[in-house]
């Protein structure tokens, strides 16, 4: 089966550590992209925002000189001198010569104050054209009434035209870089006069101007004219050879004021009303998202120190988490030793684990109650089942006697028969009287006289027997039935088969906080290997009283504990001695009525 | 705790994953703050149109790649050995690339190999030299410039034409290459060129050089000049006998004086070169081969034929007058 992606982790904790980290990551990089995003178009939107004020900077810049150039156009028209020049009259030679020289004079007031302008020039149809200070001549080989400007101001009937930016060739010997204003004098009223001014802007004053601004390393700005002409572009040559690309078109159709293109560069765009140029800031967005690279270095940043802060708290947060369940693993490891002692929880929380806990705490405490129960019953079926046993007097045994007690009595050993059958008959009331369950040491060994002297009669030459037991443990209390079953034992495995008298000895002593009770044979003896076992195989024999020996250890042992019960010693051949250990002053033991 | 060893590891290795990123950020950043130096020697650093638009050219290109462009060069063409002195100079400074214009078909091919030998990325431009070097030329196409003289002039040539061509220096490249593209320009009409002669750049040799021709040559109405100085001796000449009527002329580069005598009539025809292309396309190619990019072995910064109708036209214009701050009066 394939594990879900939180249940490969080992532990809990893990398990939320990871899932935190997962989220917090998710929400970092959605929080990261946002604001990268936002910080990108920021940054367009401001990039875009200056760029516009700058170009439109330069086209107000532009319009002024150009404005400047309309008025120096109409104090010229409006001049007295140059209408008359213009008027197509005839005129005396100091007429001709008196305007020549007032005009040229306004002309070098122009250009003296005014080192941007190049060339101021009145071209008469009828007259001889006066350019700037009146000693400059045209251009011989030009045909100025082919230059484009000149008849674009005749068609423009008297509006200005303002060129594209050009080399001025209709002076002679000059060769300048100008944008020139012309301006059609003629007047329908005067056939006869007329004629084109024209006055030349120094091209450097707006290729300064675009150069002087900078919009970053590599973006620059450029110029078109109305009709999509290049006033001015920094890489004009390479346009020209086809090394570059400029758009053009794209510019002249855009309705916006700012576009993006495909490479990364960002066109903002100004259009001017006054000479419908349009001047194109071109930046490179790269550079531009130079200051967003900054701040994405710092985001990055930023994000870095709040994942290590998140993943730390979420550390410390499934530490708290899992504390309780941790608890609660460490007491379940106790109950599967069976220490229950300490298995019950503190419940603290009030949440599902709480809940576990308190089930959990019910749980062990339920089982600890089963199984002191199920002990208490097994202790008592233990008990009755011995008891059971104990109450029982072999009928093997009992045949024996009363076969015993019949031979005595054909024989006529009246003294005999009566000592036997009393005997038998305390032995028997003893059985019968089941209630007394603890009797003293003194009726222990009574009782267990009683069988001997019934076996010593039957057995005659062969036992011979003598109670040692000191006085002072007479009146303790013992449960019953220990003694004669050790008795028989020795009596059945160890005398009966030796050759000859057998002697058997009871002791009695007391040995600190111990009573020991001894039953010692000098009969056959036991091997290692029989004694070993000795607890195994006389569960239940058939000749004994039915109380086999290993009865008399567990009752022994359910009575007074595990510390106390019976032992052997043997040696083959030598005899055998069973011993009992008992407590001391020992009353109603804890376990209760045997 | 074998869990929290675990969980102190993966985090030591998450701070030091970060903190490589941090640095290959700023390493990035420190990578982009040192752009590449290219050096450029040119054969003089005057106020000569052609090397002021090499120059712009080259400083274009720098501004646009975004690499550290360094002019220099003698204040003549003739001061090879002073060139030569700059190159050592330059090889000193271990800049990325140089790009180099040789002042000397010969001697200057020892200097140029010390810039190879010292890793420098080298690339010719403007003139070539004995030696095939560099990972790139960068220059006009001569043959090309001649072969569009030739194939304009060809229209001006009938079976009496006699044809007189006024080179600069024999056996130089430009020379050469231009006599041989004209010439293939003239197709069949090559067969009339009566005489070849040179000026050793000087206009004033032209001058004498063209008077001679034409004594000698009295039909001869076709003649070229294969660069500035030997157009505008041999115009002058023409111009002198007053015979630029008769004369169809042509001739290579430009000046205010051969612009004059373009628009006077005395030319036909100039062929004029593109040096602000020349040194755009250099240093272009400088930056691309420092950068380890494969580069044309040869590239051709072109040629424009300039007439007197077209040269007033946008692009030749430009061409023609490169500079609008400074005032070109006169001659």
């Amino acid at each position: 089966m394939k594990k879900s992606l939180l249940t490969r982790f080992r532990s809990i904790r893990t398990s939320i550590i990871f899932s935190f980290a997962l989220l917090i990551v998710f929400a970092l990089l959605i929080f990261l992209l946002l604001s990268l995003r936002f910080t990108r178009e920021t940054v367009l939107e401001n990039s875009t925002e200056y760029t516009s004020q700058l170009i439109g900077q330069v086209n107000n810049d532009i319009d002024s000189y150009i404005g400047y150039l309309e008025n120096i156009s109409l104090i010229v028209a409006g001049n007295s001198d140059v209408r008359d020049y213009l008027s197509g009259q005839e005129f005396s030679q100091e007429r001709q010569e008196e305007l020549r020289n007032r005009i040229t004079g306004v002309f070098k007031t122009i250009t003296d104050t005014r080192n941007d302008i190049i060339n101021i020039a009145l071209l008469s149809r009828k007259e001889e054209p006066l350019i700037n200070r009146g000693s400059a001549r045209l251009n011989p080989y030009i045909q100025v009434s082919e230059l484009s400007w000149y008849q674009e101001a005749v068609e423009a009937e008297g509006k200005t035209v303002i060129s594209s930016s050009h080399v001025q060739n209709a002076i002679h010997g000059s060769y300048d870089w100008v944008v020139t204003l012309s301006r059609s004098m003629d007047k329908p009223e005067e056939p006869e006069g007329g004629g084109i001014f024209f006055v030349d802007l120094n091209y450097s004053v707006i290729s300064d101007l675009c150069e002087r601004l900078s919009l970053g390393n590599r973006g620059y700005i450029y110029i078109l004219d109305g009709r999509g002409g290049i006033v001015y572009h920094p890489q004009q040559q390479l346009i020209y050879s086809g090394l570059k690309q400029e758009l053009i078109s794209e510019v002249m159709e855009s309705k916006k004021t700012s576009f993006l293109t495909g490479d990364g560069r960002l066109y903002t765009i100004s259009r001017s009303e006054e000479t419908g140029w349009i001047v194109v800031g071109v930046s490179m967005v790269s550079e531009l998202m130079r200051r967003a690279d900054a701040a994405r270095g710092i985001y990055l940043l930023i994000a870095l120190a709040l994942f290590l802060a998140a993943l730390a708290l979420a550390y410390l947060l499934s530490n708290e988490i899992t504390k309780p369940i941790k608890a609660l693993e460490r007491s379940m490891k106790e109950v599967e030793k069976g220490n229950f002692a300490h298995a019950a929880l503190a419940v603290r929380e009030e949440n599902e684990i709480g809940h576990l806990s308190r089930n959990f705490n019910m749980m062990t405490e339920e089982i600890q109650n089963l199984i002191e129960q199920r002990d208490r019953e097994q202790q008592i079926k233990r008990k009755s089942e011995l008891k059971a046993l104990q109450s029982q007097i072999n009928p093997h045994f009992l045949y024996n006697t009363l076969d015993s007690i019949i031979w005595m009595a054909e024989w006529g050993k009246n003294q005999e028969v009566v000592r036997m059958t009393s005997s038998l008959a305390k032995l028997l009331r003893r059985s019968i009287s089941n209630e007394q369950e603890v009797v003293t040491v003194a009726e222990e060994v009574e009782y267990t006289e009683t069988y001997l002297t019934i076996q010593k009669m039957r057995y005659k030459d062969k036992l011979e027997y003598e109670v040692l037991v000191e006085p002072e443990i007479m009146q303790e209390r013992v449960i019953k039935l220990l003694l004669q079953p050790l008795v028989e034992n020795a009596i059945y495995h160890g005398i009966k088969y030796k050759e000859g008298k057998g002697l058997l000895r009871i002791l009695g002593f007391r040995k600190g906080d111990e009573m020991i009770l001894k039953v010692q044979d000098d009969g056959k003896g036991m091997d290692s290997d029989t004694l070993a076992h000795i607890f195994e195989k006389h569960t239940r024999d058939t000749r004994s009283n039915g109380v086999g020996l290993n009865n008399v250890n567990e009752r022994i042992q359910i009575y007074y504990g595990e510390e106390y019960g019976l032992s052997f010693r043997s040696e083959p051949e030598k005899g055998t001695e069973a011993m009992i250990t008992l407590p001391l002053g020992k009353e109603e033991g804890s376990n209760g009525e045997l | 705790m074998g869990s929290y060893k675990r969980r102190v590891g993966a985090m030591a290795v998450f701070a030091l994953l970060a903190t490589a990123l941090l640095c290959w950020y700023w390493h990035k950043k420190s990578e982009s703050a040192a752009p590449l130096r290219v050096v450029l020697i040119q054969k003089a650093v005057d106020d000569t149109d052609f090397w002021t638009c090499v120059h712009q050219g080259g400083q274009m290109a720098a501004k646009e790649l975004g690499v550290e462009l360094t002019v220099m060069g003698p204040g003549q063409e003739s001061e090879a050995a002073l060139q030569h002195q700059m190159i050592l100079d330059a090889i000193e400074e271990r800049p990325d690339a140089i790009a180099l214009t040789p002042s000397s078909f010969e001697e200057t091919i020892p200097y140029a190999q010390k810039i190879e030998e010292a890793g420098i990325t080298l690339v010719l431009m403007d003139s070539t030299m004995e030696q095939d070097m560099g990972e790139s030329l960068i220059a006009t196409d001569n043959f090309e410039a001649g072969y569009k003289m030739g194939s304009y002039m060809k229209r001006f040539v009938d079976e009496d034409t006699v044809i007189g061509v006024v080179g600069h220096v024999k056996g130089t490249s430009t020379a050469t290459e231009r006599e041989r593209g004209f010439r293939e320009g003239l197709g069949e009409a090559q067969e009339q060129i009566a005489e070849v002669v040179f000026c050793d750049s000087s206009p004033d040799k032209a001058y004498e050089l063209t008077c001679g021709l034409l004594k000698t040559w009295p039909d001869m109405n076709l003649i070229v000049g294969l660069n500035e100085y030997s157009a505008v001796g041999a115009a002058r000449a023409v111009k002198d006998s007053g015979r630029s009527d008769q004369c169809h002329m042509a001739g290579f580069d430009s000046s205010i004086e051969e612009i004059q005598l373009l628009e006077e009539g005395v030319f036909d025809a100039i062929v004029i070169q593109k040096p602000f292309n020349m040194g755009y396309l250099g240093i272009e190619t400088a930056v691309q081969a420092a950068r380890g990019k494969v580069v044309e072995p040869y590239v051709d910064s072109g040629s424009e034929l300039i007439t007197k109708e077209n040269m007033y036209t946008e692009e030749n214009q430009k061409l023609l007058f490169p500079f609008f701050g400074k005032n070109k009066k006169g001659l």
